[in-house]
């Protein structure tokens, strides 16, 4: 069958496209009803004591009406994580908590590298999820996620632990999203690619990159190999020349692989798949396949306990979670900030 | 005491048969019992099987396959092994590379054999996977899915996905877990552990995964280990008599024909060299140009062929395969 392009999630070799075929005719006596099917009702209602835990601790991020994302509630008065990247640069967002609707959702920070942003909705008795003790689990063990959401409803989807934790790295290298040309007084900026973290941090076409991250870059090696060391996601100061001033900004650094997407053949069929999928210190994977805006929401295993929370939809077979002892760490330092930096200073 | 034993064996034989599928009593799990049961059966077969799947690296991408002999035959699609007597490389779940080849395959059904030529390492026989000749495989079946999704990755590893068997037609057998390019020719296994299928192709929808069920391995399995290349696709293509590449230009000679050039990267290269005399092709006289044109245009791609030749004033024999133009 066709052979694929190289995956830019994998460093490995390109592999073998499965052949896209139709579906052979059905005949019934032969075909299992849908009902029974993996995540199918008849299935799914097995795993009740469970839904309820993700319809109390589940939250469901909108934008409109639209859902955008799912939320892993860590405090009882409203506080919420999520992926972060799928909530920025939105103009306003809600949140459902069981049947409760909250009309408007600040975002107090994110955390560039893991993705992850922290919510506060106006609550007083949310339910917390509980975690479990670590994430050491071998495939072959169940984990249910919050799969469908209605008004009053959250309904499950199960799966398993598929593969090793692992660090997830950038696809193909941090880059800070500018073409340049070596010129006397520093590195001349001659485009700026849309949608990259140059054009957000306002990076303009003819300024003068001199500095990166406190050390001077006059040439195109001696920028490769400072951004060689750094990961997409966290952010950079960069000092530029314009107009003959020295400017300071910060650029998030995006990864090549995302912000130059060639999509392979695994990933025309992977359907609906996150659009940061990369660049993660540590990931847990199972095989529940919701749409990319079903990530954010909690992880359970049979205990209903929270071994992680979901990530990032990798691909048609590959769903990848923050490993629940890495997302603790993280609700408690996100949680410390913010709570500092509300308390006025004496 | 050796009554009591014998009485405990004879409980154990009457009770194993109820116990042989007890994920799959139920047509849906109702309680956390079930679900257990599914988990502690997953645990038990999974560490076994993921052993034996191994990648299959291809010069131009990957599949999987799984290892069902300790000498190291692999079962996989013949859409991944894409030929008959093809050098491949295998490499293991621990990122051992290993050399193997093709051996036949069924182009209609997408059923390949393959043999790993080298030994591990440690020279230990390989990990192998049981495979259920019983034809006990229902409908509603819990089984589950490996492979190398996507490409080896020795930080990952073997990718682990649940399903349930939800289409039996002919052919082939339709699960609805989760398969991605790189799984094709990868293993699905009952929830004892014993092989059901081999990956080979999905729907546009995620949850529609066709496989080669055993038994059309059984039906063929003499034949490919014969290296019979089976039907006329379209899981491969039987390369065209007359289509082999060979890449030397020659010129008349006393007692044969003498190479004149060989091409770069041309199959001939690792074997023949500039000013080598060939006397006879697969123990016909070379005689004129004209001859080795006739031969040739007798075989196809991958063939073998082997050249008697005078190469410095000494006779000897060389052999190389065909290839592909």
């Amino acid at each position: 069958m066709a052979k694929m392009k190289r995956s830019p999630s994998s460093s490995a070799s390109a592999s073998l496209a499965l052949a896209v075929t139709l579906a052979l005719p059905a005949s019934a006596q032969q075909s299992l009803e849908t009902a029974f099917r993996t995540t199918g009702e008849a299935v799914t209602s097995a795993f009740e004591p469970q839904r309820q835990l993700i319809q109390k601790s589940s939250a469901v991020i909108y934008e409109g009406r639209k859902e955008i994302a799912y939320g892993t509630i860590i405090r009882e008065d409203g506080y919420i994580l999520t992926k972060a990247s799928e909530i920025e640069g939105r103009e306003k967002i809600a949140v459902r908590v069981d049947q409760d609707f909250f009309k408007e959702a600040h975002i107090l920070m994110t955390d560039p590298r893991w993705d992850v942003a922290l919510l506060k909705v106006d609550a007083t008795d949310l339910t917390p999820v509980a975690f479990a003790p670590d994430s050491k689990l071998p495939r072959g063990i169940w984990v249910i996620v919050n799969g469908v959401t209605s008004r009053s409803n959250r309904r499950v989807m199960a799966g398993i632990i598929s593969a090793d934790a692992r660090e997830i790295p950038p696809e193909g290298g941090a880059v800070l999203g500018v073409s340049l040309k070596e010129i006397a007084e520093g590195l001349l900026v001659e485009e700026v690619t849309t949608g990259s973290g140059a054009e957000q941090a306002g990076i303009k076409k003819g300024d003068i990159l001199t500095a990166v991250a406190g050390e001077l870059v006059i040439e195109m090696d001696a920028l490769g190999k400072l951004l060689g060391e750094m990961k997409s996601g966290t952010e950079v100061k960069v000092t530029v020349l314009r107009e003959g001033l020295a400017i300071e900004l910060g650029i998030k650094l995006s990864a090549r692989g995302e912000l130059f997407r060639e999509a392979s053949r695994n990933d025309e069929m992977s359907g609906d798949f996150s659009r940061r999928r990369s660049g993660f210190p540590r990931i847990i994977q199972h095989d529940i396949l919701g749409a990319s805006a079903t990530m954010g929401g909690p992880v359970l295993d049979l205990e209903g306990r929270t071994i992680g929370m979901n990530i990032a939809r990798a691909n048609r077979a590959e769903t990848f979670a923050i490993p629940v002892e890495e997302l603790r760490a993280l609700a408690e330092g996100m949680l410390r900030q913010a709570t500092e930096s509300l308390t006025p200073t004496p | 005491m050796k009554y009591a034993l014998r009485t405990f064996l004879v409980a154990a034989a009457c009770i194993a048969p109820l116990l042989a599928f007890p994920v799959n009593a139920k047509k849906a799990p109702e309680s956390r019992a079930d679900l257990l049961a599914i988990q502690s059966a997953l645990l038990a077969a999974i560490p076994k099987a993921q052993a034996a799947t191994v990648n299959i690296d291809l010069k131009q991408g990957s599949g999987s396959g799984v290892i069902v002999s300790p000498d190291g035959l692999v079962m996989t699609a013949a859409h991944v092994s894409s030929g008959v007597g093809v050098e491949v490389a295998v490499i293991m779940p621990d990122g051992t590379k290993l050399k193997a080849e093709t051996l036949g395959l069924d182009s209609e059904t997408d059923a390949a054999l393959l043999r790993i030529t080298e030994k591990l390492p440690d020279g230990k026989p390989f990990p192998t996977v049981e495979i259920n000749k019983t034809g006990d495989t229902r409908l509603g079946d819990w089984v589950f899915s490996l492979g190398h999704s996507g490409g080896f990755n020795k930080d990952r590893g073997v990718v682990s996905r649940i399903g349930r068997l939800v289409r039996m037609a002919g052919s082939t057998i339709q699960t609805d877990g989760a398969l991605i390019g790189g799984d094709s020719g990868g293993p699905l296994f009952d929830m004892d552990g014993r092989l059901i299928g081999i990956h080979s192709r999905v729907g546009k929808v995620v949850g529609d995964n066709m496989h080669v069920p055993v038994n059309v391995f059984m039906e063929q399995w003499d034949r490919m280990m014969n290296s019979e290349f089976i039907g006329q696709g379209p899981f491969a293509q039987k390369p065209e008599k007359g289509k082999g590449f060979l890449g030397v230009a020659t010129k008349p000679a006393e007692g044969g024909i003498e190479v004149t050039k060989v091409g770069k990267d041309s199959p001939a290269e690792r074997s023949l060299k500039e000013g080598d005399l060939l006397r006879t092709l697969n123990g016909e006289q070379l005689g004129s140009r004209e001859k080795l044109q006739s031969i040739l245009a007798e075989l196809a791609a991958g063939d073998k062929l082997t050249f008697e030749i005078t190469r410095d004033g000494k006779d000897e024999t060389v052999t190389l395969k065909l290839g592909k133009r």
